[in-house]
Formats: C-alpha cells, sequence, structure tokens
C-alpha cells in the first residue's frame, strides 16, 4: 500500500478527528505511570514515553468484567451487560504489546476444535484498530529482536506511525487501517523516498540500541528435561510472591471468576488472577498443586517458553522488558532463560 | 563503609556453623545498578556477597517468607537458624515480629550493618537511566556517591539520591544484632517527613481527591504486602472468601479498602523501611498513610515500633492513662 506522511503539527487535529467518530484510546501519563486510557482530548495524550508501565491488554482483557448480574429473591433475574460496541482506536501502542494481543488471540478466540469463544475479548479486540508507535528509544530491558520482531515491526498492527523528526511516516499494513486513513480526510501526504530512507533509518537505529538478548534456541526441548531441576528452587528463594510480573505482563491471561454481592443484587466478575499467588488454582478441597513458591515460578516460566510454544507454536513473552524492570528482587527474564541454556541435565 | 572482607569472612564463619540453614545477603544483580537477595549455603555462596548504597532491599522479610511445606513420612523439620543481613530498619522490623510472637530470637543470626541510608533506585535509575553493565556505587566520607560509568566517574550529593524515609530516619543502627560490622553511625541531622504536614492542612475532602488519584491506579498486584517483613499474616484479610472483607474486583472503592486496610493493620508496626512504596508498581506514595499513622502512634501513645524485643506490642497492652477522646 502507498505511503504517507502526516507533519507533527497536524496530530492533534487527527486525534481529535478519530476522537469524534471512534472511542479513541492512547497513552496517558499520571504520577509517572503511564498507561493507556479513553481519551477525549488529544491534549491528554503523552507520547514521550518508551513503554507504558501497564501494559494496554487491560484495554481488551479487562482487570476487572461483569460477566452477568443477578438480582435476589424467589424470582433472580439474570442480566447480560451490554459488551461494549464501540469501534474503538487504540493509537500509540508499540510493536511488542501489539505482540501480545496477537498471543492472547489463540487463548481468547477459540479458533481451535473445542475451544471457547470469548465474547468479551473477541468483540473489544475485533472492533479495534491498532496505530501503532515505533520505538526510536528503547529501554535497557528491551528485547524485542530476541522474537524475531522490531521496535518498527508492522506485524500485528493496523497502521504504524513512526517518528522520523518534522514528521511520522505511515505504513498502512492493513485493510483496517485503510479503511481508518480514508476516513480520516486530508491530514496526510505522499511518502517521499527519502521519507523512507529515514524510516528505515530510525529503525536500524532503535534495533542497534537494543543492548540484551534473549536466546530461545532450543529452550523448548531443554525445558522438557529440567522440571526438577535445582534453577527453580534457587530463584524462587528470593520470590517475594507479589503479582507485578504477571500484572504488568502484556501476555498473562490467568483469571479468576467471582460471585460479588450486596444485599439487593450480584454480579459474575471476572477479575486477573496471579500464578505468583498461593491460592492460585488451589482446590476446593484445600490441595494445592503448586503448593510452594518453587512450584509457582516454575509455572510462569513454563507457561511462556514450554507451555505455550508447544501448543501454539509462539513464545508466550514478548521482550517488552516489563517483569524485569519492575521485579522487586531482580528476577530478569533474560537471566533465568540464559540459565536454562547453561543448566547440566 | 562496610568492610566486604569482613562481611564476607563473618558470614563464612556463621554458614559453617552446624546451628545454620543459610544466610541471606546481599550480591550484584543481572544489570545496571541491580542488586539481589542472596543465599549462602555453603561458605564458598558468601564469596558473591556484597554491601553497597543501593543495598534497599528489608531482608528481614525472608525469615517469615519461606513456605513450610507438609513433611514427607520420616522427614523432618529443619529448624536451624537463619542468618540475615539487617540495617537499622530492617533489624527493627526482626524485633518487632519477635515482639509479636511471629519469630523466636534463638532461631535467627543477625549480622548487623550501621547504616548511612540507602539510594532510591527510582531515583537513581532517572538519573542515569538504561545502564546494561553492572555499576558499584561507593559513598565517601563528603556525604557523595561516587558513580563509575564506563570509564566515567560521577560524583552525586547524597541528599539527591537518598531515599526519603532514609532522610528522617532515626534509627540507622539496627537495635538487635548477634555481629555488628564496622562503628555505629552517628545521627547528625533529620529532616521531618514534611509531605504529612502539607496533607494535614488539607481539607477532608482534598485529602479523599489526593487519595483517590493514587488509589485509582493501584492494580491490586499486592507488591506491597509481599515485600513487608510486618505482613506476614497466614491467610490475609485480603484473601479471605468467607467473610470476604475485600472483593476482587478492582475498583477505587476495594483498592481504597485495601491500601487503608492494610495501613491500619501497620499502626504502631510499621519500621518505616520504606519497602512498600519502592516496590509499588504504580508509585503509590504507601509512606505518607504509614508516616501518618507513625507521627500519631508517636504522639498519642508515646510509642516507636520495633526497638526492643522484650516490649509489648502497642495493640497488644493497655495503660490506664491512654488517650481515648478519638473513641465514639
Amino acid at each position: 500500500m502507498e505511503n504517507l506522511v502526516l507533519s507533527k503539527e497536524k496530530l492533534p487535529e487527527m486525534l481529535t478527528e478519530i476522537a469524534s467518530k471512534y472511542a479513541l484510546f492512547g497513552p496517558i501519563e499520571e504520577n509517572g505511570v503511564t498507561s493507556f486510557k479513553h481519551i477525549s482530548n488529544s491534549q491528554e495524550i503523552n507520547l514521550d514515553y518508551l513503554r507504558s508501565r501497564i501494559s494496554p491488554k487491560d484495554l481488551i482483557f479487562q482487570q476487572t468484567e461483569t460477566l452477568f448480574t443477578f438480582s435476589k429473591g424467589k424470582e433472580v433475574k439474570v442480566n447480560t451487560p451490554q459488551i461494549d460496541e464501540a469501534k474503538r482506536v487504540i493509537f500509540g501502542i508499540r510493536s511488542c504489546d501489539a505482540r501480545g494481543y496477537s498471543i492472547l488471540d489463540p487463548v481468547f478466540e477459540g479458533k481451535r476444535e473445542g475451544d471457547y469463544k470469548d465474547p468479551f475479548y473477541t468483540k473489544k479486540r475485533n472492533r479495534s484498530t491498532l496505530i501503532g508507535l515505533s520505538c526510536n528509544k528503547p529501554e535497557v530491558n528491551c528485547f524485542c529482536t530476541s522474537f524475531d520482531d522490531s521496535p518498527a515491526s508492522m506485524k500485528n498492527v493496523d497502521i504504524l506511525f513512526t517518528d522520523i523528526g518534522e514528521k511520522y511516516f505511515i505504513d498502512i499494513v492493513t485493510e483496517k487501517g485503510k479503511e481508518l486513513i480514508e476516513n480520516l480526510g486530508n491530514l496526510f501526504s505522499k511518502a517521499s523516498e527519502e521519507d523512507g530512507e529515514v524510516r528505515e533509518r530510525v529503525e536500524q537505529d532503535a534495533i542497534n540500541a537494543i543492548t540484551r538478548h534473549m536466546n530461545t534456541e532450543g529452550v523448548v526441548e531443554k525445558l522438557e528435561k529440567m522440571f526438577n531441576h535445582e534453577l527453580w528452587q534457587k530463584t524462587a528463594m528470593r520470590c517475594i510472591g507479589c503479582g507485578i510480573c504477571t500484572y504488568l505482563c502484556p501476555t498473562c491471561h490467568c483469571f479468576d471468576m467471582q460471585d460479588e454481592a450486596t444485599l439487593k443484587e450480584g454480579a459474575r466478575i471476572r477479575v486477573w488472577d496471579s500464578c505468583m499467588y498461593p491460592e492460585y488454582t488451589m482446590h476446593a478441597s484445600g490441595h494445592n498443586p503448586r503448593p510452594a513458591r518453587m512450584n509457582r515460578v516454575r509455572n510462569r516460566v513454563y507457561h511462556k517458553f514450554s507451555y505455550f510454544p508447544k501448543n501454539d507454536k509462539i513464545f508466550a513473552c514478548t521482550g517488552c522488558g516489563r517483569c524485569i524492570d519492575y521485579c522487586p528482587v531482580n528476577i530478569d527474564i533474560i537471566d533465568v532463560i540464559a540459565k536454562v541454556k547453561e543448566a547440566k541435565i | 563503609m562496610v568492610d566486604l572482607k569482613n562481611l564476607i569472612e563473618i558470614t563464612k564463619k556463621i554458614v559453617s556453623r552446624e546451628d545454620v540453614r543459610y544466610v541471606v545477603g546481599y550480591k550484584k544483580g543481572t544489570y545496571g545498578f541491580q542488586i539481589m537477595p542472596a543465599f549462602a549455603y555453603t561458605p564458598e555462596d558468601a564469596e558473591d556477597f556484597i554491601y553497597s548504597p543501593v543495598c534497599s532491599k528489608n531482608l528481614a522479610v525472608y525469615t517469615i517468607l519461606e513456605e513450610k511445606l507438609p513433611l514427607k513420612r520420616g522427614e523432618e523439620e529443619d529448624k536451624r537458624k537463619i542468618g540475615v543481613v539487617v540495617k537499622g530498619c530492617d533489624s527493627r522490623a526482626i524485633v518487632q515480629i519477635i515482639q509479636e510472637k511471629g519469630l523466636k530470637r534463638e532461631d535467627l543470626v543477625l549480622i548487623g550493618i550501621p547504616c548511612k541510608g540507602v539510594i532510591e533506585p527510582k531515583k537513581i535509575e532517572k538519573m542515569f537511566p538504561n545502564q546494561t553493565d553492572l555499576i558499584d556505587v561507593i559513598e565517601n566520607d563528603n556525604s557523595e556517591y561516587i558513580i563509575n560509568i564506563g570509564g566515567k566517574t560521577h560524583k552525586v550529593p547524597k541528599n539527591e539520591l537518598l531515599s526519603d524515609v532514609c532522610k528522617s530516619c532515626e534509627f540507622p543502627n539496627p537495635p538487635l544484632y548477634d555481629v555488628l560490622l564496622g562503628e555505629e553511625v552517628e545521627i547528625t541531622e533529620i529532616e521531618e517527613f514534611s509531605k504529612i504536614d502539607e496533607l494535614d492542612e488539607k481539607h477532608t475532602e482534598d485529602k479523599w481527591e489526593y487519595w483517590k488519584r493514587h488509589f485509582e491506579r493501584c492494580i491490586r498486584c499486592y507488591a506491597c504486602r509481599e515485600a513487608c517483613p510486618l505482613c506476614y499474616c497466614k491467610e490475609c484479610m485480603a484473601d479471605t472468601l468467607n467473610p470476604q472483607w475485600i472483593r476482587r474486583s478492582v475498583n477505587l472503592s476495594e483498592n481504597a479498602a485495601w491500601n487503608i486496610m492494610r495501613a491500619y493493620h501497620l499502626a504502631g508496626r510499621c519500621v518505616s523501611c520504606g519497602e512498600c512504596e519502592r516496590v509499588c508498581p504504580v508509585n503509590i506514595p504507601l509512606m505518607e498513610l504509614n508516616k501518618k499513622i507513625e507521627r500519631d502512634v508517636k504522639k498519642m501513645f508515646d510509642y516507636t515500633s520495633g526497638l526492643d524485643e522484650e516490649e509489648k506490642p502497642l495493640f497488644g497492652m493497655f495503660k490506664p492513662d491512654d488517650p481515648e477522646d478519638f473513641i465514639l
């Protein structure tokens, strides 16, 4: 498809235009924490961020989702809530987080036979158009290139914006993206050959700026033989069992379901769960399949680097580096996988 | 300055004792300014131990974190002691747990470190972002940190990187220890934790607006609880299902309930190590809650937590002249 450019001055106009036609979501900073929120005014958006603290996973797979509500009494009424039907545009998503959605898809979209298709996830996902924003300055723990991806990857977005100085270079990737651009009128101009060269250079510079790498070659096979390795106990000794790694992760997707009620009414809700918590998958009998922290730390690594690739042919890690950045005790997934590679079995 | 050789020698001696299982200390992390908790089971393991101004973690948490799994038939519980490297606040946390009968003094060997304050990781990572290589930080006698990055030496005034809680710390020396590394630190100047006064002067509505903004961001990862050495309930009130004190829904109401209940459960117990705020991934200023309660407890009951293992915990004692004008 033809490439376009947008002068930076026209960005607010474009965002206002999008916000008037779609539900617009983008990165907002509050008290030093960037997360993706609904945007009504283009001024709120903060593009001066590297990676949002909270991944935009929560726009599609919400932390708290009401599945249905019910009333109390003899004649119980069950109401299914309206799922947000508005067409959405998620602006400013990074390639790693867009890849996160692609990893969540096989879990919620029920493409394999017999799998459940989750209406809450799929409706929001299908109605979202992703406008990616290339990373120009990756952070210390960014390692998306280790998963054959790039800070300016077009693989999982509909449109990709790349900051090339005075303007944004625009790659229109999908039909959905094309439709959106056509809907926005005359804000864009044609990209010159030089613009394209700058875009390539920006991408290459960003790739070169990535200093940390994970070598995943043979990890799936190696993990098959390492279930009882001492590495898990050693790593788990320092784990304090908080949920930071799982809640900031763009691909962690375990959830719990609960009934929450007041005197008159109640709701069945779905909330994020974390395999780091002792009550995770605890049986009603009191039996806990992962009784020790070691079992839980191991489960997180295996889920991402063994079970998921075996089931869906993709590692459940995007290289965003959030779990490394914010782990209070420096459990560093790059280091863990390096230790897996080195381990003697 | 803590003499590293001395730290390693002492750790080796302790870990060699037959009645000690392991010693918890610090070692270098995987990148930049990171350090990580280290467990020495053998004298060789102790070779990795370090101590520097970036060692902010409160290791006292590891005395209460270990999960005791059901023993297999014929297996006996390992009742040997655990060694821990403790700064002033870490030691106070242990004293507090001993007061509450959560730990026994004889189960611990404490390597005390007179603490000159620790660097706030968020501050140093902001000043020197994106460091892949491991960096050493040393404190000189001039209240400066010497930071060597890629052959270039940076001198940073201590006050710019020091943790806010350390600036108002009254107890840098461990009140309880078996070995003390180096001379006790003299307390020179203490800054008041000024944010509380600012908040105190606000109207109730404005206070609520302030906390509302912060609690709305909470993602309920419970890192504050897990990093806290004094959050050691076998079953946290946030996890109980029957009755369910706090619902699992993540919204302002439940988040506020969680954060406020946790703050109250630490009344007269918090030792101001600042770990909860340090680990919070969404920058909730939790120490403002804890410090406010700490100050009220001091004013009303003239009580400071974690100083004397023989003393009774604040809520475990009653004095006839305790104030009661706040009781409705």
